[in-house]
């Protein structure tokens, strides 16, 4: 297998999910929205774990333990995310984040 | 260029351009269930990519654990929040500007950044053929160039989410009902009497 679309075309790729859900997590009001916009952040970071694992070290597999490292605190950060608002929900009944104002100041 | 480069090429911009509208779906869709949706495409795209690269065990970890699992867990998480019929009120103007500026000036200075640094990219070799076994080895190795410390703390962390989950997510009753003395000596003497 050649190394057809090369380095910088996938790092644009990946950069670009990157940038996508940077946007989702400072324009969403729904905290499911912002978690989903983490996880697309996360997923790219993973991505480009693996893309330059392949590129500049592929006899290596540094980047593809790295890659399952990521998966694997994404889903604890997942996990709690989930806890947090089920808790949020029942206190307040909704999970808009622009009136979680409590803790300011 | 030969007939397989051409067929990766394509792949890669079919998936590409597919993962691309499935993430923006996900980050700007008014209904939240849609946006998961779009959150499961993309992710399952991107497993597409690490097949593309030629890391198979990659995929199908990617595929069990971000599509099979955190995605469920996030619509889990949208159900029982019941923001399902919730459409999200759109955010203020401002702040969707303000954050598409922000995520343009991000993508731009990474990209400069890159372009600006010299990387070795190496001879045009098949990635290992055994992944999960290099991967396996690796996890396990003690010498310096393993990873054994962090896959034992990356343990203890699910651990630990996963305690902390269950006692942040308890109901109020059922954590007043344990911490109620019902195993207390007094207290279960007197029921004892009174029955």
């Amino acid at each position: 297998m050649s190394l057809v679309p090369g380095l910088e075309h996938w790092f644009i790729l990946s950069t670009l999910f990157f940038a996508i859900g940077l946007y989702g997590v400072l324009s969403r009001r729904s905290a499911v929205g912002v978690l989903i916009g983490v996880e697309l952040m996360l997923n790219s970071t993973a991505l480009n774990f693996v893309i330059f694992n392949r590129y500049l070290a592929t006899p290596f597999l540094d980047g593809a333990v790295m890659m399952i490292f990521v998966i694997a605190v994404a889903a604890a950060e997942a996990v709690l995310a989930m806890a947090i608002f089920v808790q949020i929900f029942r206190s307040r009944h909704s999970v808009d984040i622009s009136t979680m104002t409590e803790m300011r100041y | 260029m030969t007939t397989a480069d051409w067929t990766v090429t394509l792949i890669f911009y079919l998936l590409g351009g597919i993962a691309l509208i499935a993430s923006i779906v996900a980050v700007a869709s008014k209904r939240i269930l849609r946006a998961a949706v779009g959150l499961a495409v993309t992710l399952a795209c991107t497993a597409g990519f690490y097949v593309l690269l030629g890391y198979d065990f990659l995929a199908g970890v990617q595929l069990l654990v971000y599509v099979g699992g955190i995605v469920v867990l996030i619509v889990y998480a949208i159900m029982l929040t019941s923001s399902m019929e919730y459409f999200e009120t759109r955010s203020p103007t401002q702040r969707r500007i303000i954050g598409a500026i922000v995520a343009a000036i991000f993508l731009v200075v990474t990209v400069a950044a890159f372009r600006a640094s010299e990387f070795t990219v190496t001879a045009m070799t098949v990635p290992p053929s055994d992944i999960a076994a290099g991967v396996g080895r690796l996890l396990l190795d003690q010498s310096g160039a393993g990873y054994l410390l962090p896959f034992e703390v990356i343990s203890l962390l699910l651990l630990a989410s996963v305690l902390g989950g269950v006692v942040i997510a308890r109901s109020p009753k059922a954590a007043a009902a344990d911490a109620s003395p019902d195993i207390h000596a007094p207290h279960g003497t007197q029921v004892e009497e009174t029955s």
